[in-house]
């Protein structure tokens, strides 16, 4: 289904090429973005033509009319600490507000913050993670801001020093939005706390504050504006939330705020070497929304170039509306100089050493990146690999299963198709599935050597997926083991012969078509056991009559 | 309405001694005149007609980054006591604690004399262990205006 939604798009969108601004609007969710188990398993590689790859990119770039697009992405990755960046408090999503504060966090007077030392582990294996030069001494700098959610008045922030920089991040396009390999610079990355949540009641004449959040470690990733579409931006976002969530520093939620995006924008005519002038959106709450809200303000960009109004376009904040579907301005920029950021007077300079560094280096799993070129050597289609490594516990469980000795490709469409299509029916993730690896790779060894048939498999599946057990059992409990048994299955092809000597005759006289349907009736007589190979071959010479 | 409370807060910060001075006593080795004769010293002057010169405070500017209001009268009572911080800031900066024999001991780990401080009272860094803090009820009592669950404040949005 997903494949006709995909395919129904594209073409929409080739169509309604010169539509107007706002066409990319229409693009189908990235459903491999979403993660987890709900990706796109039912594409197979060779569904998505290269004259339609083609032809998307051609109308895309007419859409650009000899613009191109520049864009940078900060991301803010909350750290799955147990206790904040600078005091002992703990932190828990939906807690009570302001139930886990504390003098330090609170900004009272004569307190003094004291890091938390995983959060540099976290960073540093980010940074690891991320091929960045690592400061082995750096430091935290106050930004100075005054604002309710950040009761000390300043965020504690490194600025000139950060923890890392001159890193890249790899990543693999998926293949309906054309394919490609990409390689986007990450600028720097530094550890810094994150403020508190403000609601703004409709009608009254105040605001709400919970502090619950003051203090949570952040890292920020800032990115080279490497970036050119809307797609490549998500792209490089989803694979930050993949990296977090295979080295295990954060959930990346972005429902949550544990994963935020902030996307710089420009556009330049083509053959320009200086930047036009960015602007920054933020509010953007899925992957998804973040290659819309940058395509629309790319449009509006270029639009606005078109109508010579470019002197419109200004350095500011511009928030993402979902609902309209555009972006709006929140405030113009302040300066870099308004932060007045100074060194932290309170926190020694974090020195690492190159031990420490090391052993953080040798813990790394393996990461997406590898993962997919090693499952691409493996002879498995850009598709299949990069559904497999989107998710680290879908990667587990098909790296457990080829350890039990299955089958590569075999594996991966189980995984890829029934399982996933029954774990997303259940709402269930991988690691919430009864059946182990291992019982996956026996089961394809059986149909493998011919005990069971692909169709009873499915249904083996499912039990196991829901029940637990092993494959073993259930083929004996419900007595499922294939008939291999030439004269037991000639016997029922006989028999449904003798029963349908109407169709027999029409397909003597030529409605060979006709075989399926003895195929089925032969099947249902062996209740789905009968060796589908056996069972055409014995069809097969009976219809002819001999 | 921010005014009354907002306008003590230069005059706290102005006046307030450093943080934990006790287990800080060496910093006071660099403050070697107390603030209230900077006007007199020179290094501010000197460092002035540098090449990087610092324009006077702007209080006004300051004031609307601190979203404090001041009145005219308040902007002339604070503009010299700002101006002797800055002053004070600038004379630090002159100081030379590279080449003092005397400080040698400070920096025989770090070149940083603060790193020195900090490793002087024990690691730097804290292990990830919780220890939700006992007393919440007083820090809720001392909230200006609460709203259960949440602190109340003046309305931000589009406030500017």
């Amino acid at each position: 289904m997903a494949l006709t939604l995909l395919r129904g798009i594209r073409t929409q969108t080739l169509l309604k090429a010169n539509a107007g601004l706002f066409w990319t609007t229409q693009l189908s969710p990235l459903a491999c973005f979403t993660t987890r188990v709900e990706g796109v398993q039912t594409i197979e590689p060779k569904t998505v033509p290269k004259s339609i790859q083609r032809a998307t990119k051609q109308a895309a770039e007419q859409k650009m009319q000899g613009f191109e697009a520049v864009i940078g992405i900060e991301t803010h990755v909350q750290l799955s600490t147990i206790t904040k960046a600078f005091c002992s408090c703990p932190y828990d999503f939906g807690s009570q507000p302001n139930s886990t504060v504390c003098p330090t966090c609170m900004g009272h007077p004569g307190t003094l913050p004291v890091l938390n030392a995983k959060v540099v582990e976290c960073a540093v294996k980010v940074a690891l993670a991320l091929n960045c030069e690592i400061s082995m001494t750096s430091k935290f700098d106050r930004k100075q801001y005054f604002y309710p959610d950040l009761p000390k008045g300043y965020q504690i922030s490194q600025f000139d020093i950060p923890i890392a920089d001159k890193g890249y991040l790899d990543l693999d396009l998926p293949v309906e939005f054309g394919g490609g390999h990409r390689r986007f610079g990450v600028t720097r990355v530094h550890m810094e706390e994150d403020a508190g949540k403000l609601l703004h009641s409709e009608s009254g004449n105040y605001s709400q504050v919970d502090l619950n959040r003051v203090g949570v470690p952040l890292l920020e990733i800032v990115s080279e504006p490497d970036m050119r579409t809307g797609i490549e931006a998500a792209e490089y976002g989803a694979e930050i939330q993949r990296l977090v969530r295979y080295l295990g520093v954060g959930n990346g939620n972005m429902q949550e705020g544990s994963l935020r995006c902030d996307v710089n924008v420009s556009v330049r005519p083509i053959g320009q070497t200086e930047f036009g002038t960015k602007v920054e959106i933020k509010n953007m709450n899925s992957f998804n929304e973040i290659s819309r809200a940058i395509d629309y303000e790319i449009y509006r960009q270029i639009h606005l170039h078109k109508e010579s109004q470019a002197d419109q376009i200004v350095q500011e904040t511009r928030l993402w509306d979902e609902s309209s579907q555009k972006t709006f301005t929140m405030r113009k920029k302040e300066g870099l100089a308004d932060y007045r950021y100074f060194p932290e007077p309170d926190l020694a300079e974090v020195v690492l050493t190159s031990e420490y560094v090391d052993e953080i280096r040798n813990s790394l799993p393996e990461l997406p990146e590898a993962k997919r070129r090693r499952y691409e050597n493996m002879g498995l289609s850009m598709q299949d690999v990069i559904f497999l490594a989107n998710d680290d516990n879908v990667a587990h469980f098909f790296d457990s299963t080829l350890e039990h000795g299955a089958d590569a490709k075999l594996a991966a469409n189980w995984i890829m198709g029934d399982m996933t299509a029954y774990l997303k029916d259940e709402k269930l993730l991988i690691n919430e599935s009864k059946l182990t690896p291992l019982e996956l790779s026996e089961m394809i060894a059986s149909i493998k050597n011919g005990t069971i048939s692909g169709k009873i498999a499915k249904e083996i599946l499912v039990e196991l997926i829901a029940k637990g057990g092993t494959v073993k059992s259930v083929i004996e409990e419900k007595d499922l083991i294939q008939i291999a048994d030439p004269a037991a299955i000639e016997a029922m092809v006989q028999k449904v012969l003798a029963e349908n000597p109407k169709q027999l005759e029409q397909y003597r006289a030529g409605k060979t078509k006709l075989q399926g349907y003895f195929t089925g009736q032969a099947m249902k007589a062996s209740k789905g056991k009968a060796s589908p190979v056996l069972l055409n071959k014995i069809l097969g010479e009976k219809l002819k009559g001999n | 309405m921010l005014s009354a409370a907002a306008s003590a807060i230069p005059r706290l910060r102005c006046a307030a001694p450093p943080r934990q001075a006790s287990s800080r006593t060496q910093w006071s080795l660099l403050w070697r005149r107390p603030l209230s004769s900077s006007p007199n010293v020179a290094p501010a002057a000197a460092a002035a007609s540098g090449p990087g010169a610092l324009e006077p405070p702007d209080l006004p500017r300051l004031a609307k980054s601190a979203r404090i209001s001041l009145s005219p009268q308040e902007a002339e009572e604070f503009a010299p006591k700002i101006q002797q911080v800055v002053d004070c800031s600038l004379e630090l900066a002159l100081y030379d604690i590279e080449n003092k024999p005397e400080r040698e001991g400070l920096r025989k780990k770090d070149n940083s004399l603060m790193n020195y401080l900090h490793t002087a009272v024990g690691s730097s860094l804290r292990e990830d262990k919780a220890e939700p803090f006992a007393n919440r009820d007083a820090i809720i009592e001392a909230l200006p205006s609460y709203d259960d669950p949440y602190i109340k404040v003046p309305r931000v949005l589009n406030s500017e």
